[in-house]
């Protein structure tokens, strides 16, 4: 018996015994993506709540964990590799393989925001922050959940959820606007204060970027699915466009 | 995800365990042995009978003989010369002397004494004039045993005879035409008829017979006529002999008569103005022999690999050019084994040629297809059909002769085959 | 696996079966197939054991023939003539479409005879020697055999002869060649080397191939039909034609995604 998806993500059990242990591979990879999701999940929450609290010393552990997320990532990659060089995978098994070795490296790159956040709370050093945070810890928050149910529709293969995780980009581009147009305000009151706020403009480019490489998942996904590659489009996309011809 | 674990209930219960096996390699080994120890014994029996045949013949191809002249030779010297020293017309002088006006007259129409040979004339002479007659015979496990004994009867019982240990197959045997005196008989004749009738029966089913084989292989369709065909060849290869005799003679011998006595080619032999020649015999073995070779080669075409078919006809070669160049050539050593086995049968055939004619009695080789003829077997067969035991030896010898021309004759075809199948 | 198929210039079709049946007897082993061979393309036909891959392929030549009580319903297109038709000859179809054998089968002659054989019974008029020697060359085993072109045919190794009975395929100088598992009895290197020689033949002749090595299908045809048993009657047909690419990155029917990803069971 294998687990097999339909489109809709639900699961449906089919008699055949051919290819067990690739099966039972491909699925060791998904679990391990899992896995290297959460990692990321995690740190992006931990280097936001090290910021808002201040806490140099959680920081610095986030560089502890960007360094396990890396080694993750290449141990993925590695069992990818050694998949793709025995079991010779075609079509669908082929697009996983393939789409997977994309998947972890935007999670690597996003385990790298975090970073650079946890980076900015310590370049901080004892200055205290422009102001308290609000809106910040929201679009962490609002992109990690992404995150997560862009894994969930990796794991099921679910296109439907897939595709409706990439319009919620929206959200955390309000956000960012919001958290940009807070801090000209300081900026335009007081110059001195421009420093300050460039690092937490940072934070939140960083965290406004986490929600665009989670699109890249969803539309890794899709085509895990279908064999049909094309760019899900957001809102914010139809913005630039508009921009574009005006 | 639920795989279904190997270990649950069912799967243990269809397990075998260990204890399930009997391996009880011993008596699996035991009775495999009794098996072979069976076959050993066969093939042993086999080739105890074998040996006995030929030992027995060849105990009776030599052996010690009595031997008494009717006309002793020293009183045929004429002035002075010896028998063994005469030439050739005074050997005729001597047999005309010695045998009857009308016996003479009937040796010199068989054959001109001025064409006869010094050594055939001087063989005449022997046979017709000194007349050596044997008393009696011994075999060669007695001569050899109980020499003394032999010694001791021929002395009381045939003082006039002379003992002599006699190799019954000889070059003189060889050599010798045919006569009614053991102690002259030879089998030149025969042989010759053999070949003769070999030849011509080669001939006839050779090109017959693969050219059947062929139609039937590679072109012949499945229908019910063709398989009518196929079961009739295969049925005729195992009509008795005498039948093809008989047709031989309806068919050959008779209504073909001015074919195969040479009438109608203008050539007809002085000793035979009839069918009952080397012809007639030749075409009754051939059509004996041709479901044989019909068979074998079909059998040799049929092992032809279908892949070298296909090779030919997928670069658009017809069929004749796929059976010209590929079938027959890879299938001649079969359809030569098989030819190999048809002679070694024919060869050794009695009955048709007694039906179609074989003379039992002459005395000069065939010269042409429309000779008269007699072969080895029919030779041997009218020995071994004679009470005294000295023609049982002769026919021993000539046994003797037929299965080494059998070999010959064979190894001669198994060289041919080996020259063919080995080029490549 | 990307065979950078010239989209721009449209291939022509070589070969087409409208409906073509095959039966043996009254068992139907091929039907309803409807497919295109392209000029100067390879075209693949990929499938389970028993689904009548090599039928179909010995259909295009009229090699089935050669099996009594076979026969075919339907049309075989070639150069705008139906290969079936009572008119045809089939023995100058087959010099038109060559085939080359799952097994190599090189006559039992010389290497030189081997290809010099076909070009004989054809008339050929030309100079012999050139012929073979283009030929081998075109199969890339000149080099390998010239000073031994007396020798045996069988003498060679497996790959050598599979590539013998190329050249001499090519001795006939045929448009289309049928080629039936070429390399299932070869070790890997000797399949690659035939597999880049398909390549190369590609330039000159139109090549069919039937395999049951997939990624040997993916690696040297542009397109590729898909045959499987359909459930209705039992009998083999094509499922899925269509470029290779697309039929080995996302295939359009579910038994073909099944059966390229080895979960055809």
């Amino acid at each position: 018996m294998m687990r097999i998806y339909n489109k809709k993500g639900i699961q449906e059990q089919r008699e055949t015994m051919a290819r067990k242990t690739f099966e039972n591979e491909l699925q060791k990879v998904k679990d391990a993506v899992l896995v290297l999701g959460s990692m990321v999940e995690q740190s992006i929450l931990d280097s936001v709540a090290a910021l808002k609290k201040r806490d140099l010393k959680a920081s610095e552990r986030i560089f502890e964990q960007d360094k396990q997320i890396n080694q993750k990532r290449f141990d993925i990659e590695n069992q990818l590799m050694i998949l793709i060089a025995t079991q010779q995978p075609m079509a669908h098994d082929l697009r996983l393989l393939a789409s997977t070795m994309e998947i972890i490296s935007e999670l690597e790159r996003m385990g790298d925001y975090a970073k650079g956040i946890a980076n900015i709370n310590l370049r901080m050093g004892d200055q205290p922050l422009l102001k308290p945070l609000i809106d910040i810890p929201r679009m962490a928050q609002k992109g990690v959940d992404m995150l997560h149910r862009a894994l969930t529709a990796f794991t099921k293969e679910d296109v439907e959820l897939a595709k409706s995780i990439p319009v919620e980009d929206d959200e955390v581009d309000a956000l960012y606007n919001q958290v940009y147009r807070e801090l000209m305000t300081f900026v335009i009151q007081d110059p001195k204060t421009m420093e300050r706020a460039n690092w937490l403009l940072w934070v939140a480019h960083n965290l406004e970027r986490v929600a665009d490489r989670v699109t890249n998942i969803c539309e890794r996904t899709v085509f895990i699915a279908t064999g049909v590659m094309a760019e899900i489009k957001s809102t914010d996309d139809e913005f630039w466009e508009r921009q574009k011809k005006e | 995800m639920k795989f279904s674990t190997p270990g649950s209930t069912q799967e243990s219960e269809l397990k075998a365990g260990l204890s399930d096996y009997n391996l009880d390699i011993l008596s699996r080994k035991r009775a495999g042995l009794i098996w072979r120890l069976i076959f050993q014994a066969s093939t042993i029996v086999g080739i105890i009978a074998l040996m006995i045949l030929i030992l027995n013949i060849i105990n009776s191809a030599y052996g010690y003989t009595a031997l008494k002249a009717k006309v002793d030779p020293d009183t045929l010297a004429v002035e002075g010369v010896p028998l063994e020293e005469q030439n050739h017309g005074q050997l005729v002088a001597v047999l005309q002397s010695h045998i009857s006006g009308p016996a003479y007259k009937k040796l010199d129409n068989e054959k001109p004494f001025s064409e006869r040979s010094e050594a055939d004339v001087r063989a005449l002479v022997i046979a017709r004039v000194v007349r050596l007659q044997v008393e009696k015979t011994w075999n060669l496990w007695d001569s050899l045993s109980k020499s003394g004994e032999i010694n001791t009867e021929v002395a009381r019982d045939y003082p006039d005879a002379e003992l002599r240990f006699t190799s019954w197959l000889n070059s003189d045997f060889i050599n010798r035409p045919q006569t009614s005196e053991p102690v002259t008989a030879g089998i030149r004749t025969a042989i010759y008829g053999s070949l003769w009738t070999i030849l011509f029966t080669v001939l006839v089913a050779f090109p017959i017979g693969v050219g059947a084989a062929i139609y039937l292989e590679e072109y012949a369709t499945d229908t019910w006529i063709n398989r009518l065909i196929q079961t009739n060849i295969n049925n005729l290869a195992g009509v008795p002999s005498i039948v093809y005799g008989i047709l031989g003679l309806a068919i050959f011998v008779r209504a073909l008569e001015p074919l195969t006595s040479g009438q109608i080619f203008g050539i007809v032999d002085p000793t035979t103005a009839n069918g009952r020649t080397v012809l007639s015999a030749g075409l009754t073995l051939g059509i004996l022999v041709l479901p044989l070779i019909i068979i074998n080669a079909q059998e040799a075409i049929r092992a032809v690999p279908v892949s070298l078919r296909r090779a030919s006809y997928g670069i658009g070669a017809t069929k004749w050019q796929t059976t010209w160049s590929h079938v027959l050539p890879n299938s001649i050593p079969g359809i030569l084994t098989g030819t190999i086995l048809a002679i070694s049968r024919a060869i050794g055939e009695t009955a048709p040629l007694v039906v179609v004619g074989a003379s039992t009695a002459i005395s000069f080789d065939p010269a042409s297809p429309f000779s008269k003829f007699t072969t080895l077997p029919i030779q041997i067969y009218q020995w071994t059909s004679r009470p005294q035991d000295e023609f049982r030896a002769l026919a021993a010898a000539a046994i003797l002769v037929l299965l080494m021309l059998l070999l010959t004759l064979n190894a001669a075809a198994i060289l041919l085959r080996n020259r063919y199948s080995g080029r490549f | 696996m990307q065979q950078n198929i010239e989209t721009t210039e449209k291939p022509e079709l070589v070969i087409e079966t409208r409906n073509l049946n095959i039966f043996y007897n009254d068992f139907r082993a091929v039907s309803n197939v409807n497919m295109s061979v392209k000029r100067h393309r390879i075209t693949a036909i990929i499938g389970p054991s028993g689904c009548g891959k090599t039928t179909l392929l010995r259909s295009f030549n009229r090699m089935n023939e050669l099996v009594p009580g076979s026969h075919a319903e339907g049309e075989v297109i070639f150069d705008g003539q139906n290969l079936y038709d009572p008119m045809v000859d089939p023995v100058e179809v087959r010099y038109r479409i060559g085939m080359v054998f799952q097994i190599a089968n090189p006559f039992p002659k010389s290497i030189y005879e081997n290809i010099a054989w076909g070009a004989r019974i054809h008339g050929y008029r030309g100079r012999m020697d050139g012929l073979v020697e283009s030929c081998l060359r075109q199969a890339a085993l000149w080099d390998e055999v010239k000073d031994k072109l007396n020798q045996s045919g069988l003498a060679l190794s497996g790959g050598q002869q599979q590539r013998l009975c190329i050249a001499r395929a090519l001795a006939v100088q045929p448009e289309v060649i049928l080629m039936d598992e070429p390399a299932s009895a070869l070790d890997p290197i000797a399949t690659l080397k035939i597999e880049e020689l398909i390549q190369e033949l590609k330039k000159n002749y139109t090549i069919v191939i039937v395999t049951h090595n997939m990624q040997q299908a993916a690696r040297v045809s542009d397109y590729t039909a898909m045959m499987m048993l359909s459930d209705a009657q039992r009998a083999g047909t094509v499922i899925e034609y269509n470029e290779t690419n697309i039929i080995f990155t996302r295939p359009q029917d579910k038994r073909t995604e099944d059966y390229v990803t080895g979960r055809f069971g």
